[in-house]
């Protein structure tokens, strides 16, 4: 899925403009950038957290000539997967689409089950 | 930052009202969610992608006990930012050393000049 495909279903599920919506895809990955740049750690639940690490410089080394090279001090981005996102999709793996299939079976109840897509194999 | 600042910028800069911009950026993460548990990637140029990875099992050791665990396969969620990205998060950080040096270059000699 890209940028676009983003862009796509909000026009058509929420019914905004084309432009709307690429300005907001494009101001909400804009801002997390922009927060990242200024060091900041983002956090969004469900999805995850994205953390700045800064890694100090060290001398490095020309594996071939041996000569020393000065590799400045960098940062760098970690992503670390929420909770809830990590089971949803190591879960999927597991059991293909067996989890919703033992509650569709029973034609009683009738609890406010909402009919989601129970189908993972059609 | 969390998702209140992204809601935030959204309904500065695009326009739509408080409710709306938090149904809409909710529903984009919401998306991004449900394509990742399918197992598909998302890639977002300028910031990177989100990569759905099998893992084997593999063993593993508890590291208080030193004892042999299986770790079972499964199915894990990686992020590899653009080399945009990186590239602006090591220039603002090129930016604010060059910064803090400019501070102490009236008493410091700088070693190499780049």
């Amino acid at each position: 899925m890209l940028k676009s495909d983003l862009i796509n279903i909000l026009v058509v599920k929420r019914g905004v403009t084309q432009k709307q919506a690429e300005s907001t895809i494009e101001n909400i990955f804009e801002s997390m950038k922009a927060a990242l740049c200024r060091g900041e750690n983002i956090e969004i639940r469900g999805l995850g957290a994205f953390h700045v690490k800064n890694y100090d410089g060290y001398q490095g080394r020309n594996p071939k000539t041996g000569e020393v090279i000065p590799v400045k001090p960098k940062r760098g981005i970690l992503f670390r997967t929420g909770k809830e996102l990590r089971d949803r999709v190591n879960r999927d793996e597991e059991h293909g689409a067996t989890p919703a299939d033992s509650k569709s079976g029973q034609g009683e109840g009738g609890q406010g089950t909402p009919p989601v897509a129970a189908n993972g194999s059609l | 930052m969390t998702k209140a600042d992204i809601i935030e910028s959204v309904y500065e800069k695009v326009g739509f009202s408080k409710k709306e911009a938090a149904e809409i950026v909710e529903m984009v993460f919401d998306t991004i969610k449900e394509t990742l548990e399918r197992g598909e990637k998302i890639k977002i140029s300028g910031f990177g992608n989100f990569i759905v990875r099998d893992k084997k099992s593999r063993v593993g050791r508890n590291p208080q006990t030193g004892e042999e665990i299986e770790i079972s396969a499964r199915r894990v969620l990686t992020f590899r930012p653009s080399q945009v990205l990186k590239n602006a998060l090591n220039a603002s950080a090129e930016a604010e050393a060059e910064a803090a040096a400019a501070a102490q270059a009236s008493q410091n000699n700088p070693n190499q000049g780049t």
